[in-house]
């Protein structure tokens, strides 16, 4: 009996050691607000199906405490415990901080190796191939489009209609005022909201051509052709539009005005659907337009880059890592979180027969199909994306003029490389 | 010099006896006795402190001297090739203006933190010490929010300063007392000493229970004197209780400065330095340069000079004080 004890533990024990030597994990940076249950849901879901395609690995979530503009992803990579891949903000701007610090894999070979290139549009593929002289270092997951989203009850109580034109929309902006809401919610403590608003207004003033010269340094950004939307927020300030005390809020603060309707409108993108049904928000009565301008054809939405994928030099998994890749950016996957009621964001390929979950999505997706502008958070210079979000900070907290604010970030992109 | 027992000896000589039987073994050895208990005993501390040596290299000296490696590169991450550019980064450094504006916030930020977390740990102490039974109570609740994370304290405290929803405009405008709601984060005259609020909120409990101990330290027949010669309630406080307390005064003044020296979480939590740098201490600059920008070499120029600050206020603050008590 004993002799049999014996060697039923050392069965186990060998069968134990056996399936721990093969078993493996993969430890994933994200996704973000796992802990709303429809996200959870849908990522319990894709982890499973995952485990199973691939038996004996386990896919271990790492909640993010951060991204790239707040140095959480540098620390992450850097501990040398870290995540084997990444799911996190992206952008030129944000991956050329992991880059030039040797954080984060080229993954060039892999886009033509594993056919990801042939996964995203072409043009995005374009883009990212002309980012860093050929090399490409993320693997888009989510692509952003802002603009004002607005609430369809509130406006049509008032007789509001969404406007057309620049003169329009301040008409609107002195309507809400008199009416005693604040007429546009912003969070400029988190860096990201002061974007989003700064990057509309430069749009809408100055069009997405003279943008994007400003950002391929072809103009000056104290150019007052590209200057005229930091002078456009300097007005909305001083005229009370946008309050000063807004300088103190943060996105969260901010977007807690809105839900609670004592704003009337807020810029924001996709990814702003899961934070109004954190907020019990009816989405429903969720409305979104691009920022008017008065500029034909320019009224669009800001975007770019949204979300990648990024494969940490020191993953312990790197296999693994573009196996998981490999499987998020397949039709079933990618299908499946499209039509989850969590999704949040526009799709990096042509998802056909899809239909978005929430009708907010629907007009996002509808605004955006024209292509979108430039969001210059997810576009700078690392080097010049502190001074950037600290002129907005100064120009709502009214510090800093229009001008003088321009003339700080055109200081600064001079000094980039 | 140690004396020691002989092995297995039962008598244990008189303290007086002892050294004198140390003195006539030295002499009759001539001294050798002596130099082979020294050198035996410098071995054998060397190789107690071994480990304890090897841990302070590793991390405090070899730290200190990468720090100041850093300072003299040019690199954008622990994982690429450094260069050497001599004093490139502490030119960069000296011409930056967001330096010289967060060396100037974290002065103010210091004395701040002096004046609110000592001088209310130091108020609360004088309130409370002379409580009989409910002085427990009142020592733990006011000690309780020394216990909660600076992160925490932040978030709470952002969250009071909302300009919209927050406790303290609410309570204000409640009060009819709207015309002094303010923009407690957003306004550059008031934000820095706003967050400084928050974090001596958090660090006043520890300094009231310091002078609490010095309180009970001073002589009570000194306030029966002062009080057989009339001295009043002020007069005591000014005369007995406060020089009674330089002691501990010193040592929480000391305490708060380098606490003071060392605010990060708060302003990373509810400004980040912001808006438009006016909240930015010089050590929130140093991890938006070196985990933001990846710029480790200015970080590294910027974390020497808040050593040197350091050192000197420390220093300044000593002789001030050995002045004093001359």
């Amino acid at each position: 009996m004993l002799k049999f004890l014996a060697g039923s533990v050392a069965a186990v024990a060998i069968f134990v050691s056996g399936a721990v030597a093969n078993a493996q994990t993969l430890k994933m940076w994200g996704p973000e607000q796992i802990t709303e249950p429809l996200v959870a849901e849908l990522w319990n879901g894709i982890k499973a199906d995952f485990e199973k395609a691939n038996p004996g690995v386990k896919v271990e979530f790492m909640p993010p405490t951060g991204t790239i503009s707040n140095g959480a992803v540098q620390s992450a990579i850097q501990s040398n415990v870290g995540p084997d891949v990444i799911l996190t903000n992206s952008g030129i701007g944000r991956i050329s901080i992991v880059r030039n610090a040797k954080q984060v894999m080229p993954l060039t070979e892999q886009y033509e190796k594993r056919g990801w290139k042939n996964q995203i549009y072409p043009w995005l593929y374009t883009e990212l191939k002309g980012q860093f002289g050929g090399e490409v270092y993320e693997v888009p997951d989510g692509l952003d489009a802002l603009g004002i989203w607005y609430h369809k009850d509130l406006f049509a109580q008032a007789g509001w209609k969404v406007p057309a034109t620049w003169k329009e929309f301040e008409t609107l902006l002195a309507a809400i005022d008199a009416k005693g809401l604040q007429p546009i919610a912003i969070g400029p403590r988190t860096t990201g909201s002061a974007g989003h608003l700064f990057g509309n207004l430069l749009q809408s003033a100055s069009g997405k051509e003279t943008i994007g010269k400003a950002l391929r340094k072809e103009i000056a950004w104290d150019d007052p052709k590209v200057a005229a939307g930091a002078v456009r927020l300097q007005k909305l300030v001083e005229a009370g539009f946008i309050k000063k005390e807004m300088a103190g809020l943060d996105l969260d603060g901010a977007s807690r005005l809105w839900f609670n309707k004592r704003a009337a409108m807020f810029v924001a993108g996709p990814w702003f659907t899961a934070n109004a049904r954190k907020a019990g928000y009816d989405l429903v009565n969720a409305g979104y337009a691009p920022m008017p301008s008065d500029n034909p054809g320019e009224a669009i939405p800001t975007g770019g880059v949204g979300w990648s994928w990024l494969v940490p030099v020191n993953s312990k998994q790197p296999d693994l890592a573009m196996k998981w890749i490999d499987f998020m950016l397949s039709d079933p996957v990618m299908k499946k979180r499209a039509q989850a009621p969590a999704s949040t964001m526009i799709y990096p390929r042509e998802l056909t027969g899809i239909e978005p979950p929430t009708p907010v999505l629907k007009e996002i997706f509808a605004a955006a199909a024209a292509g979108v502008g430039y969001n210059p958070s997810v576009y700078l210079p690392a080097t010049v994306l502190d001074t950037y979000f600290q002129v907005i900070q100064g120009l709502i907290s009214g510090q800093v003029t229009g001008e003088a604010g321009m003339k700080q970030i055109q200081a600064k992109m001079a000094e980039a490389k | 010099m140690i004396n020691r027992e002989t092995p297995g000896s039962s008598t244990v000589a008189p303290l007086g006896n002892r050294s004198a039987i140390a003195k006539t073994a030295t002499v009759e050895a001539g001294g050798s006795v002596a130099r082979r208990f020294d050198s035996h005993d410098t071995g054998s501390a060397l190789w107690l402190m071994a480990p304890a040596l090897v841990l302070y290299a590793i991390f405090s000296l070899l730290p200190i001297a990468a720090t100041f490696w850093l300072s003299f590169n040019s690199s954008a991450g622990f994982n690429t090739a450094s260069s050497f550019v001599g004093l490139d980064n502490y030119a960069a450094t000296a011409a930056d203006p967001i330096v010289w504006q967060s060396l100037w916030h974290t002065l103010l930020w210091l004395i701040y933190h002096v004046v609110l977390a000592g001088g209310l740990g130091l108020a609360l102490a004088l309130a409370i010490s002379r409580l009989k039974v409910t002085q427990v109570f009142f020592r733990t609740a006011f000690f309780l929010p020394h216990l909660v994370s600076l992160a925490v304290v932040g978030v709470i405290w952002a969250n009071i300063y909302d300009p919209f929803y927050g406790l303290l405009n609410t309570a204000l405008t409640e009060l009819g007392l709207g015309a002094f709601t303010q923009g407690w984060l957003s306004d550059p005259a008031l934000v820095l000493f706003s967050v400084n609020v928050a974090s001596s909120w958090q660090g006043f409990g520890l300094y009231m229970l310091l002078f609490i101990a010095g309180l009970q330290n001073i002589d009570h027949s000194l306030y029966d004197a002062a009080e057989v010669d009339g001295a009043s309630a002020w007069q005591k406080l000014v005369y007995v209780t406060l020089p009674g307390l330089r002691e501990v005064t010193t040592f929480v003044v000391s305490l708060a400065m380098i606490n003071g020296l060392k605010g990060f979480a708060t302003v990373f939590v509810m400004t980040n330095g912001g808006p438009f740098y006016q909240s930015e201490l010089i050590t929130t600059y140093i991890y938006r340069l070196a985990f933001q920008s990846q710029d480790h070499g200015r970080a590294a120029v910027l974390c020497i000079l808040l050593s040197l600050l350091a050192i000197a206020i420390t220093l300044v603050f000593n002789r001030w004080r050995a002045r004093l008590s001359k």
